[in-house]
């Protein structure tokens, strides 16, 4: 069996220090795999001097170099055939670029076991139909963001009744419809059924305002959540608190703040991080965190803020097993949280400007390049 | 989000505005003009605005280094007096009204010249600079035209609320300016825009100007502001210390990411020491501005630290067999040099390339860039300096400044070697009497 597989197996998903081992012979299985078989890769590693065989012990992990975001959107990398992926997902590309990943079987197969035990530990597995308001697009022929199959994979936590999506295809667009969504809200938290929401942050929170310009109040039944997913970004001007969030989620939906769930992921970093009943990113044993210093890109201690580095074993497809976000964050030791889980914990204090500052002399051209304008 | 008739509306209305939109420019058009006082007047009291704090929390927002400069210079820009003498200096001191002329020759007719707008503009602009789009507006404004503008995605908003504070003024421009968010990705919707202009006005690289040129309408008027690299000659020293520490200077404080800033530095010599030299003396230089205008911002820092970072592993991916040269590395900035001659694009951030350029080559090496031309930053011997700029001027630069001074902008200055309201006016010629 596989060092990832027996990864990915482990019972407990917050348990960090009796993985470290088995982290490390997965990395090292991994980064040797997408060595051999992916050329870009290998090449990256030889002009950093790095060897996979030389991957000696979970310490040294950070060592490995590490692949920032932005190299996935200009670059399609990949270590399998594409006949051997079962998917490739595109990041949301709100800057017109998007990095496209591939996944394989096995891959996902892992991906799913994470998911559903962390889910279970959040409580949003539920046989209990239910229906789903989904703040976000609906799927289509064409959309291959990776927040679309996400949010489509949130409504199989518990049987949908019925799925009311904000973001419709009409005429080969997407159009916002968030009166259509209010409507179906209305109707359905009538019903004894949940109702879930599942979706950016952002449209939950303009959904809401709706509710309190229009005087709407519902009271959906007991067992409905809200799930946020998806990031901030586009509306950071209209960036809330997210306490304010979660009052005005208690008052116009009856959803109190222990059933609103956030999930944190990027399609560069598949892992589901999902929020504590603190509402806190605590990693799970299929990742690590590495925050690094801005200046040096070294590790720099916990409780210190710096770039997001992210590491995971569980993608052949491409090499994403050591890859570098646009995020700034902190790790905190897991004491610091209080809800009783013993990892650390990863919060974002933003993203840096990397896509909005596009250089004159370099050329602004990739607004409309890459589109096939 | 859409501004139309001063009002914002949601994006879904997009589709309804553009079936009218022909129908309410002309109508716009046939009845009336926008007199350049008027504009004039509206822009001085927006800069009064602005110079009140109007817009300080988008700067706020945005931590944008250097907030306070750039704040300044829109305000400048947009004072009565530099409009006015923009306008004297860019399309005539008597242009303000028509012209009556009796013209040499035998032609024995008197005509009446005078300026007026090109008619309807469409701006594609750029997002590498915050506001930019306002200002291609506020252009295409002062001289009478109807502006639709094509925001980029990157915009922030601030260029919509300067427009829709500028309407709060001065009603009256409220129907020569409609701006669209509609994505690049959505040809469809822009070539609607262009069919409507009769001249497009495009602010990017290559392929941002290809892309239009191949919907623009055949007759429509191109004006297209490429992207341009700036460039060091240095034959020679007038004030070592100065211009060793200008050059410097410029090169951190811009970040190298302006068209004006130095990308390359030519030294006059064939000898690969004396280059060398050049840059170990150079190098403190570097490091010492590094210091000087280090970013305290944690984003910022990040943002110049990943972009390196990946420059590094760009190059480890090219296919191209880069020639590496030797690499003066230092802290906060670096210094290639290479064995080539050409004009190229540095990895920024204050890492400049450095390449050998005899001066009897210089022209010739230039012509080959004709497109990129724009700013030069001369350091030369002072016995020498006419004849250089004479030779830079010749090859096709427009700019030809001291290095401390290569990005510095100023009242009435072309813009890559053209007057912008040249190109977005046009001249209206009429007969008004015959020979008798």
């Amino acid at each position: 069996m596989s060092y990832r597989t027996q990864l990915f197996r482990t019972e407990n998903p917050y348990d960090l220090p009796s993985t470290e081992a088995l982290f490390f012979r997965a990395m090292k299985e991994n980064c040797i795999f997408h060595y051999e078989h992916c050329g870009e890769y290998r090449k990256i590693l030889d002009s950093r001097g790095f060897s996979p065989a030389d991957m000696n012990g979970y310490e040294g992990l950070c060592r490995l170099p590490f692949l920032p975001t932005l190299l996935f959107k200009k670059h399609e990398l990949y270590s399998l055939p594409s006949r051997r992926m079962l998917i490739q997902a595109t990041s949301s590309g709100t800057s017109g670029m998007a990095s496209r990943i591939g996944f394989e079987t096995s891959g996902l197969w892992c991906g799913l076991q994470m998911v559903l035990k962390i889910i279970r530990r959040r409580r949003l597995l539920s046989p209990r139909p239910a229906h789903y308001m989904i703040l976000g697009y609906q799927p289509s022929k064409g959309n291959e963001t990776a927040v679309t199959k996400t949010a489509f994979g949130a409504t199989l936590f518990a049987p949908a009744l019925s799925r009311t999506y904000a973001l419709r295809k009409k005429d080969g667009q997407y159009k916002a419809d968030l009166e259509g969504v209010l409507e179906a809200i209305v109707k359905r938290s009538r019903t004894s059924s949940p109702v879930r929401f599942m979706g950016f942050p952002s449209y939950t929170y303009f959904l809401l305002r709706l509710m309190e310009q229009r005087g709407v109040r519902v009271t959906c039944a007991p067992g409905s959540k809200i799930m946020l997913g998806g990031g901030w970004k586009q509306f950071y001007v209209e960036q809330v608190d997210k306490r304010e969030l979660y009052s005005m989620a208690a008052d116009r939906l009856g959803i109190g703040e222990e059933d609103i769930v956030e999930f944190y992921g990027a399609v560069e970093h598949p892992i589901l991080y999902c929020d504590c009943i603190h509402h806190h990113f605590h990693v799970p044993v299929y990742s690590r965190v590495i925050i690094r210093d801005v200046h040096s890109l070294e590790p720099v201690k916990n409780g210190t803020p710096g770039l997001v580095n992210l590491l995971t074993p569980m993608v052949k497809a491409t090499p994403i097993l050591s890859v570098m976000t646009d995020d700034l964050g902190v790790l905190h030791e897991g004491g610091e949280c209080g809800c009783g889980n013993p990892s650390p914990y990863l919060e974002i204090l933003g993203r840096i400007g990397l896509r909005d500052i596009k250089t004159c002399a370099a050329g602004a051209a990739e607004i409309l390049k890459g589109v096939g304008l | 989000m859409i501004l139309a008739g001063g009002r914002i509306l949601d994006t879904d209305r997009q589709e309804e505005l553009l079936d009218t939109l022909e129908d309410r420019i002309n109508r716009t058009r046939e009845q009336g003009e926008l007199s350049p006082q008027t504009v004039i007047e509206a822009a001085d009291r927006l800069g009064t605005l602005i110079a009140e704090g109007a817009f300080d929390s988008f700067l706020e927002d945005w931590k944008l280094e250097g907030a306070e400069h750039y704040k300044n210079q829109i305000i400048q820009a947009l004072d009565r007096k530099s409009l006015t003498y923009r306008w004297e200096r860019e399309l005539g001191s008597g242009s303000w009204i028509p012209q009556r002329e009796q013209p040499p020759f035998e032609n024995p007719t008197e005509i009446v010249t005078r300026v007026m707008p090109l008619g309807t503009l469409l701006h594609i602009a750029a997002g590498n600079v915050d506001g930019l789009p306002a200002f291609s507006v506020a252009e295409g404004l002062l001289t009478g035209n109807v502006n639709l503008l094509k925001l980029p995605q990157a915009d922030h908003g601030l260029s919509i609320e300067i427009l829709r504070r500028w309407i709060e003024i001065e009603p009256r421009l409220a129907d020569y300016l409609y701006v669209f968010d509609t994505p690049s990705s959505d040809v469809v919707t822009l070539k609607r825009l262009a069919d409507m202009a009769d001249g497009i006005v495009v602010w990017g690289g290559e392929a941002a100007v290809s892309a239009v040129r191949r919907f623009a309408p055949t007759g429509a008027r191109l004006i297209e502001w490429g992207h341009k690299l700036g460039f060091v000659y240095l034959s020679g020293y007038t004030d070592k210390e100065r211009e060793l520490t200008g050059l410097a200077n410029h090169i951190q404080s811009t970040r190298q990411l302006l068209c004006s800033s130095c990308q390359t530095i030519f030294i006059d010599t064939e000898e690969e020491e004396e280059a060398a030299a050049f840059c170990r003396e150079f190098l403190p230089y570097l490091e010492a501005s590094a210091r000087r205008y280090a970013s305290q911002d944690l984003s910022v820092t990040a943002e110049v630290t990943l972009r390196r970072y990946s420059q590094e592993l760009e190059k480890a991916l090219s296919d191209e067999a880069v020639p590496t040269g030797r690499v003066f590395q230092g802290d906060g900035g670096s210094l290639t040099l290479l064995p080539d001659e050409e004009l190229e694009l540095s990895p920024m951030f204050g890492n400049c390339l450095v390449k050998r350029l005899p001066h009897r080559r210089l022209f010739q090496q230039l012509r080959r860039h004709k497109g990129c031309l724009q700013t030069a930053g001369l350091i030369c011997l002072a016995e020498k300096r006419a004849e250089l700029t004479e030779l830079l001027a010749r090859s096709g630069v427009v700019r030809i400044m001291h290095p401390g001074d290569m990005s510095a902008g100023f009242c009435g200055e072309a813009h890559d070697g053209e007057y912008p309201l040249r190109r977005y006016t046009r001249i209206v010629h009429t007969q008004i009497s015959r020979e008798p």
